[in-house]
Formats: structure tokens, C-alpha cells, sequence
């Protein structure tokens, strides 16, 4: 143990000897573990956005959806009698915080000079807490949803319409018995946009959608379950066991498929049955065209990572040679004083992890830094770049537990990068290193 | 002396908060009335048909001229739009039933819902143009005063839309001819306050009403410029109004669909 702390000692002590070269080494792990730092909070703020947007706008944790068919060629995303469904799910999935139902639909929105294509979603404000709290109104009022015929639309679509809070706009349907349906809705708040989704997504009142497709009062079209934050990562594990329950209370049941419901539409038009099916989701299923996005953010880090830490990783050997060279004599008369090989191998190691630590510890610290300026400058990015991002805004999530990772992997690094050049080290036979001359 | 006291005060108070009520109440009561007249004058509470042309002039286009036959029953509020020209609209048309506006398109062969905003025809025109007034039951009033409008003296007053009623306008701003109880001029808003037309009434004509015993007003001619679009304009001229009554049948999908067969 006295042996360990003196070789620390001495290890840091050469550190401190060799000011520049530690300083410059330091500098570019530092740098490294700022990026990574960066790169993951941009990665986890995209993610963190996506969850949050597809959970407001689209989806919930877990969804009971489905289709009704009229006859086999025809579906409609429709349950029907959903309070039933919603008590076998109630029944079965304690991890629940609580569940709202919406209506599902594709409309033409009609204003006076221009129209649009675009999802229309029936939603019950007064029962939905997140949705108020997520969605950012910029004119009228979010709460006026709870009257008949009325509308929210995002800005992007408000600029395309050209209208404004209290106009009317008419949306135009296909029922599911294949009639045209229109109905004029008065529009009530406008919200900021919400990277793509918000595109393709208007909120009318859940009657709206009923009465826009002729459905009856007990149908809805999904029933989206909000589960307790610790439970949201068993995402997978809880729609696999609600799709035993729902088979078990005699329900029909669609095969897991991991794509959102209106990609569903031709699949489900040519299988040969009638009647209901359900369809239990997540919302990653509900938003798996975006998540395509989230993988190639992913994947440009690991590159960008794995060349800058390359990068690193060679700057470290090198030095660790030159330092090997350079002290040569040093280590020679240290073994001869008795100073075992072993010795020899965690000196430089140690050398290494001090600058790993320190180095790490700064950039860590300086990443944080410069992701907590840019997200209180709320940058705001052009629209190009929202449709990948999710936000209008550019948002970076530092959390702690990332912060640890990226120190101890860069750290362990650049350790281990030092290994070979110590290990050569330990091996120099103690005469030929005392009469080195370099 | 007490007693003359109180009845002073209770005097003043009658006269400071009553009274004006009372007077208040009476403006309103005039603007229904009106209102009420002004609808009156036009409906014949029984069956009516005419012909009318319409003329769409639009921003960078041609302009289009149609002709249609207007079909419509006082007593279940039933309504017909048939097009006879030109040719690409021949058959095209559109049914009131069950307060239910529907379009129907041969080409197609198939039946649309449609809402109170829809453009007849593509033109800036609405359903309600062609149909009975009715103002008093759609719509409160509320009085602007009086203005001169050219060489007429009119009633101003605003129209709400009464919740629950499907409304081509919302708002409407009415000038009334005070003398002839004829409607002159309107702007018609969005609830958001943005104009969307302004109409004028330049003719009116009187037919005699077999239903009603007596002459019914209708407007001859009517402009409607789109406040939105602004080059965008319709011309509507009422033509062979004929107040007899009309086959029991008649307002039925079956009948428009055979009148393009």
C-alpha cells in the first residue's frame, strides 16, 4: 500500500515536472470529454424532445388502438366500446398513472384562401394534465378545446392557412363508410411548433372527430396509457403482458408491429377479416419513423468519438515514449535502487490516469458549462434543422450519470493507452537504462 | 311628509336604473322586430323556384357563368341548386335536407356532406344567398344607428350568430333601408373579427305568392366581393320566379341524381 501511494507521489510529481507537455495532453483530453459531453447531451436532448413530443402530440407510453373493418377491405382506426377495454386495462397494469382515449383521423383543413392535409386528433382537455403543460399557446386558449367545433392548430400551419384565432376552417373526411363529411371548426389556440410531428397534427375536440367520421359516443381511437416515471423504460415488457390480458378477455389482438397506426392502413386493408382488432403500441413503435433520425445522431457521435479518442489515444502513446526516452536514465537508477518492474509499469500508468482524471474532470466540467450557455440562450434554429431536432429550439440535457460515464471511459482510455509504453518501460534491464545517453 | 319622501326616492331610483332599461330593452326589441320584418317581407311560406345566373370573377382567371335552377319548401326548410350550365356543371347540385347540406356530383356519382361556409359552385356565393331570410332566428341584433347609404337612409345594425346554428357568417353588419325594409348592403365577419365578404343589394323585385296571398320581396341582383381575395367577386341575378307549389317528391337525392342521367 506504501508502495502504491509512493508510486502515485512520483507519478504525479513528473506531472508536475513536465508542465507544458502534461498541460497540452490534458488540454486535448479535456476537449475530448467536452465533446463527448456535448454530443451526448445534443444526443439525449433530441431523444429526451422526441419522448416528450411524441407522448404529447401522438402518443401515450403504451397504446390500446386498433381497427374496425366494415367489411374486410375497409378499416378505420376506431376501438369501440372503449370502456370496457379500459377496464381490463385498468385491471392489469399497476405501473399506470392514468390513461386518457383520443380520436384518431386524417383531414383536409379548408380556410378561406388555403388548405392543408393533416392528422386530426380528438382529445379530451380537461382530461389531459401533460398536454397543457407540454404544448406552448401563443394566442387564445388551450381550455376553449373543451368547446364544440373548435380547433388548435400549430404555427406553421397557421402561416399556410393564413387565419388566426377565431376564424373557421372546415375539415373534410372520408367517414368509414366511405362518405365525404365536412365540418367547420372554430380555431382557438394556436401553439408553437413542435418539430415535424406538429406539421401533421391538429386537436379538435373528441365529439369532432366523432361527429366528422359518424362514429357512435363508445368508440374512441386510442386509448393512450401514461405510466409512473420509473416504470417508463419496462415499455416493451408491459404492452407484451397487455396483449395476453386483452387476448384473455376474448379480444382480437394484432401482432406486434413496430410501426405508428397509419402506417398500418394497407396492411391491415388486405387481410380477410371484419369486425375489431386491437393493437397495443408504444410510443417508440407510434415514433419509429423518427427514431431513424436518433440512430444516425448516434451513429455520427460514435464516429466522431472514435476518431477523436484515435486521435487522443496516439497523442498519449507517443508522449509516453518520449517520456520513456527521455527519462530512461531515471528509470534505470530507480530499478537499481530497487525498484521493481512492477513499480516501474504503475508509475507511468499512473501518470496516465492523473492526466485522465484531470483532464476529464475539466472537460466534463467545461462541456456542462458551454450546454447550460446554449440552452439559456435559447437558440433558435431554422426549420430545416427542427424537423430533426423535434424543437424549435436548440436543447441539450446534461445528466450527471452521463457526465460520469464519459469521465471514466475517457479516463480508462487513456489509461490503458499508456499500458504498452509502461510495460516497455518495466522491461529496460537497469544498467543499459543507467548508461542511456538521449 | 314621510311618506312623500320614499315616494321621491323611489321615484329617482325607478328613473336612474328602470327606466333606461325599459328604454334599452325596447332598442332591442325594435332590432328584432325589424329583423323580423325584414325576413317577413321575403318569405312566402310555401314552395318556390327560379332561375339564376351567376358570374364568378376570380384573380387571373376567366371568368365563369353559370345557370341554375333554385328549388326550395318554406315548411321543412328543404332546398335545392341544380346546374344546368355550363356544361362541365350540368347536373351538378346541391340538397338541403334535415338541415343537412349535401353536394352531389355526376361525374363522380357520389354525395358530399358539406358545411353552411361551402362556396356554391366555387363562387364566392353561399347557400344561404339563395334561400329564405332568416335572419330573426339565426341571428341577434344589436344597433349601430343610422347612416346614409348613397341616397338611402338606413338601419345599421351588427347580426350574431345564436350558439348551435350552423352559419355561413358568424357576424354580419346589416344596412337596412329604413323605409322599404330591404336589405342594402352587408359585411359578413369571422368570429376573429377579419371581414370575409361584403354584399350589395342592388334590386329588389316583388312576386305574388299563392301560399302567403300576398306580394313577397326578393333581391334581383346581388354582389358579393370577397374581402380575403380581394380581385375575387360574384354576381347573382334572380330570374322566372315561380311561387306554385312544387312536386311532393322533388327534394329527394334520387330526383337530382336523375337529372343527370
Amino acid at each position: 500500500m506504501t508502495n502504491l501511494i509512493l508510486d502515485f507521489r512520483i507519478a504525479l510529481r513528473s506531472l508536475f515536472q513536465h508542465r507544458r507537455r502534461t498541460f497540452f495532453l490534458m488540454a486535448a483530453i479535456a476537449s475530448v470529454t467536452g465533446l463527448m459531453v456535448l454530443l451526448n447531451a445534443l444526443s439525449t436532448g433530441i431523444s429526451e424532445t422526441m419522448i416528450r413530443t411524441a407522448t404529447t402530440l401522438s402518443s401515450g407510453h403504451v397504446n390500446v388502438g386498433g381497427f374496425y373493418k366494415v367489411t374486410s377491405s375497409q378499416c378505420a382506426p376506431v376501438v369501440t366500446d372503449f370502456a370496457k377495454v379500459v377496464k381490463v386495462v385498468e385491471g392489469n397494469v399497476p405501473e399506470m398513472q392514468y390513461w386518457t382515449h383520443r380520436g384518431r383521423g386524417w383531414a383536409k383543413i379548408v380556410s378561406d384562401t388555403g388548405s392543408l392535409q393533416a392528422g386530426v386528433t380528438g382529445i379530451d382537455i380537461k382530461k389531459e394534465p401533460d398536454f397543457k403543460r407540454v404544448v406552448n399557446v401563443v394566442s387564445g386558449s388551450i381550455e376553449d378545446l373543451a368547446q364544440p367545433k373548435t380547433i388548435m392548430l400549430f404555427q406553421s400551419q397557421v402561416e399556410r392557412l393564413k387565419v388566426r384565432v377565431g376564424d373557421a376552417v372546415t375539415l373534410s373526411a372520408q367517414t368509414n363508410r366511405g362518405t365525404a363529411n365536412t365540418m367547420d371548426c372554430r380555431i382557438v389556440a394556436i401553439a408553437k411548433d413542435m418539430g415535424i410531428m406538429s406539421k401533421f397534427s391538429t386537436f379538435v375536440p373528441v365529439e369532432a372527430t366523432r361527429a366528422l367520421y359518424q362514429l357512435r359516443p363508445d368508440t374512441t381511437g386510442v386509448i393512450q396509457l401514461y405510466l409512473k416515471p420509473r416504470y417508463v423504460s419496462d415499455l416493451n415488457e408491459i404492452a407484451a403482458r397487455l396483449r395476453k390480458t386483452l387476448e384473455q378477455a376474448d379480444y382480437r389482438v394484432m401482432d406486434p408491429d413496430a410501426n405508428p397506426f397509419w402506417m398500418k392502413f394497407q396492411s391491415v386493408n388486405r387481410e380477410d377479416w371484419t369486425g375489431q382488432k386491437l393493437d397495443v403500441t408504444t410510443w417508440e413503435d407510434e415514433s419509429s419513423f423518427l427514431t431513424k433520425t436518433l440512430m444516425i445522431v448516434d451513429g455520427l457521435r460514435v464516429v466522431l468519438l472514435i476518431i477523436l479518442i484515435a486521435i487522443v489515444v496516439t497523442g498519449i502513446m507517443n508522449t509516453m515514449w518520449i517520456a520513456i526516452r527521455e527519462r530512461t536514465r531515471e528509470i534505470g537508477t530507480l530499478r537499481a535502487i530497487g525498484m521493481q518492474r512492477w513499480g516501474v509499469l504503475r508509475v507511468f500508468l499512473f501518470e496516465s490516469f492523473q492526466m485522465g482524471v484531470l483532464g476529464t474532470f475539466a472537460g466534463a466540467l467545461g462541456g456542462t458549462l458551454v450546454a447550460l450557455a446554449i440552452n439559456s440562450a435559447k437558440i433558435q434554429v431554422p426549420l430545416s434543422v427542427q424537423l430533426f431536432l423535434m424543437s424549435d429550439r436548440l436543447h441539450l440535457a446534461v445528466h450527471i450519470a452521463a457526465l460520469a460515464k464519459a469521465s471514466f471511459t475517457i479516463t480508462l482510455i487513456t489509461t490503458l493507452a499508456a499500458l504498452y509504453p509502461a510495460y516497455r518501460a518495466a522491461r529496460l534491464p537497469p544498467v543499459s537504462a543507467m548508461s542511456h545517453f538521449g | 311628509m314621510q311618506r312623500n319622501r320614499i315616494a321621491h326616492v323611489a321615484a329617482a331610483l325607478l328613473t336612474t336604473f328602470v327606466v333606461p332599461g325599459i328604454a334599452q330593452a325596447a332598442t332591442k326589441q325594435e332590432m328584432v322586430d325589424l329583423l323580423k320584418a325584414v325576413d317577413n317581407r321575403q318569405r312566402n311560406q310555401g314552395d318556390w323556384r327560379s332561375v339564376v345566373y351567376m358570374e364568378q370573377k376570380q384573380k387571373n382567371k376567366v371568368d365563369v357563368a353559370y345557370e341554375a335552377l333554385v328549388f326550395r319548401r318554406s315548411q321543412d326548410q328543404k332546398f335545392i341548386i341544380l346546374f344546368t350550365k355550363p356544361k362541365a356543371s350540368q347536373g351538378q347540385g346541391y340538397l338541403r335536407i334535415d338541415k343537412n347540406l349535401w353536394f352531389y356530383d355526376p361525374s363522380v356519382g357520389k354525395w358530399e356532406r358539406r358545411t353552411e361556409r361551402e362556396r356554391i359552385g366555387g363562387t364566392n356565393s353561399r347557400r344561404s344567398d339563395f334561400d329564405e331570410s332568416r335572419l330573426a332566428e339565426e341571428y341577434d341584433p344589436e344597433d349601430n344607428g343610422v347612416a346614409k347609404l348613397g341616397v338611402y337612409t338606413a338601419q345599421v345594425m351588427t347580426l350574431k350568430g345564436k350558439p348551435g346554428i350552423d352559419l355561413a357568417f358568424p357576424v354580419i353588419k346589416l344596412w337596412v333601408d329604413k323605409e322599404t325594409k330591404n336589405v342594402l348592403k352587408r359585411q359578413e365577419f369571422a368570429l376573429s373579427g377579419r371581414l370575409l365578404r361584403t354584399s350589395y343589394y342592388p334590386k329588389w323585385k316583388k312576386a305574388y305568392s299563392e301560399s302567403r296571398k300576398t306580394e313577397v320581396w326578393f333581391p334581383e341582383e346581388m354582389r358579393f366581393y370577397d374581402e380575403v381575395e380581394k380581385a375575387n367577386s360574384t354576381l347573382i341575378l334572380v330570374r322566372s320566379v315561380d311561387m306554385k307549389p312544387l312536386e311532393p317528391n322533388l327534394f329527394t337525392k334520387a330526383w337530382l341524381e336523375s337529372k343527370s342521367r
